[in-house]
Order: structure tokens, then sequence, then C-alpha cells
């Protein structure tokens, strides 16, 4: 562990190895599982128009959960604030070297490349619920129907992503991560740590 | 004679090709291997098929005409092909709007004889 790096861990995380420390509040997870439910009631009803009142119904939700997170992502606490996992290139490209070298190192929030898979995520959920707004009150016509589906498909990839990382970085670090989203609670063993 | 098939595939795969309602006729008669009845069309078109729609709760049994959505209650445009231009001169839109709305209606997705008939019934309307 070096200087540098130690100075990013929050004091509460620091040291604590085999303890289960505090990382997602109870408003962001309720928010994560809510997003992931309204994802999939919208996508599964996507190709129906006698489940469209269903569909629309997701969308708002998802809209909704959205603006509560990225104001959460202001005046939330902890891990849950935006300026805890801005991704800046040279983490990213830092954390992605790591991973390749074997050696990932540990961030006790999201991991960079995590962050820019969820800012994406939430640009692809703006833009699909706008557009799918814009083509229920049919404006923007066959381009927003087009814009709709590609940030839909958009989202899907960064689902499927989000999932196949929980799978490789709850292996690498022996941390399960899906536990963490439902107690809010990891057990840190600061193997590499980075933040 | 093939050379001129796979033109045709490759212009519709990009669907830079506008194409005509006539087209489609063509393509599902090809794809149906015989000829298209508009009478079994209309039958089809305006009878559900064991789902709780057909096709035409929403589009009507006059579908030169506005039709309503039978969910949300929203005008739907003219399926006609003579009385809306705009129809069945996108594949990619056709092909998209056969499979979500036979989805709904015949609870699978229609085969290219059942497409072709209803193209030949609509082409015969006035």
């Amino acid at each position: 562990m070096n200087a540098q790096q130690s100075t990013v861990l929050a004091p509460a995380d620091a040291g604590t190895d085999g303890k289960p420390v505090r990382v997602w509040d109870l408003p962001t997870r309720i928010f994560h599982w809510s997003l992931a439910t309204s994802f999939v009631v919208a996508f599964v009803t996507s190709d129906s128009e006698k489940l469209r009142d269903i569909h629309v119904l997701a969308g708002y939700g998802m809209a909704a959960l959205i603006a509560f997170r990225i104001l959460w992502g202001f005046v939330g606490g902890g891990h849950s604030r935006f300026a805890d996992f801005l991704p800046t290139p040279a983490k990213v490209i830092g954390y992605l070297k790591s991973l390749l070298a074997g050696k990932p190192q540990h961030y006790v929030g999201h991991n960079p490349a995590g962050a820019v898979a969820i800012f994406l995520l939430l640009g692809f959920g703006i833009t699909a619920a706008a557009s799918g707004y814009a083509t229920y009150n049919e404006f923007g016509g066959h381009f927003m129907e087009e814009v709709h589906e590609a940030a839909a498909n958009g989202m899907m990839a960064m689902v499927v992503i989000h999932l196949a990382g929980v799978v490789v970085s709850s292996w690498l670090h022996g941390e399960n991560l899906v536990k963490a989203m439902i107690t809010g609670r990891k057990d840190i063993r600061n193997e590499n740590p980075a933040g | 004679m093939r050379k001129l098939f796979i033109i045709a595939a490759l212009l519709a795969a990009t669907g830079a090709q506008a194409e005509t309602p006539r087209d489609f006729l063509t393509r599902f008669e090809k794809e149906a291997g015989g000829a298209a009845s508009a009478e079994r069309g209309a039958r089809f078109f305006n009878t559900k098929q064991g789902g709780e729609w057909s096709c035409a709760s929403c589009h009507t049994d006059k579908p030169t005409q506005a039709g309503r959505h039978a969910k949300t209650d929203k005008p739907i445009a003219a399926l006609a092909p003579v009385a809306n231009a705009e129809r069945f001169t996108d594949a990619a839109k056709v092909d998209k709007w056969f499979r979500r709305n036979c989805n709904d209606t015949v609870n699978r997705l229609c085969s290219a004889q059942e497409k072709a008939d209803v193209m030949a019934w609509l082409l015969t309307l006035k």
C-alpha cells in the first residue's frame, strides 16, 4: 500500500481487514433494485402493444428513479456520491492495467471501469425515457423510435457488462457483491486497495 | 437470376431501397411459396385468431380509415396503402410491426402466407 493510495481510503474503510464495512446506504440499495426491476419490466413488455401501459409505467418509474439517483449523487453520502467514483481517464487506465496484470486494484465503492458503465447506464436511461415519452406522445416520429430502441439496447449492454463485472469482481476479490448490494455491507480484505 | 436475388437481398438488408407495397406482396408470396388470397387475408384481418385482439381491433375493418389503439385509445394512421402513402415502404418497419402486432393478435409470428394474404387484401382496398 503506497501513501498515495492509502489517502484515497476513507478512515472508516481503512484497516478493517475481514470486518464488515458499510458501503451502500439504504436509498442507494433501494434505488438499485428498483431500477433493475423497472428495466426488466420495461424490457420484457417492449414488444407488445397489449402490455404498453405497463411498459410506459415502468419507463416513468425508471425516469423518476434516475432523477433521484442523480440528486443522490450530489447530496447522498460516502460511496453513493458521484465525486466518490468519478472515473478520470487516469483512474480507468490504471484500473484496467491492474486488471490485465491479474492484480486488480480493490475499490471499496465503485471501481473506475464500473463507474464508466454506471454513467453510461444513467445516460442511456435518460435517453430511453425521454425518447420513449416522445414516441408515446407522437412527436419525433420514426427517428425517436430508433433512438428509443438504441438507448434501450445500450442499457442492456451496460447491464450485461455490469453482471459480468459483478461475477468477475466477486471472484477476484473473494467478496459477495450481490450480498453487499442487499445488506449494504462488505467484508473488506484490503489486499490491493485503491479507493 | 440468382445474382438478381442476391442483389435484391442485399438492398433489402441495407434498407437503403425504398419499397412499394406490391414489393412486399411479392416477397411474402415468394417466401410462402404460393399465391396470396385477398379473401383469406380479409378473414384473417377481421376475425380473432385465438387471441384477445384481431388486426381490426386497432386498425378497424376498414383500414382505409384511421384506427384507434385498443389499449391506449391513441389514433393510428390508416393502414391501407391507398389511403396512406407511407405504409409498406420500409422493410425494417414492415418486419418490426408484423412481428410486434402478430405477437399481440395471434400470440406467435405470422406465417409468410398470412402476411401475403393480408397484403393482398390491403391492396384491393380502394
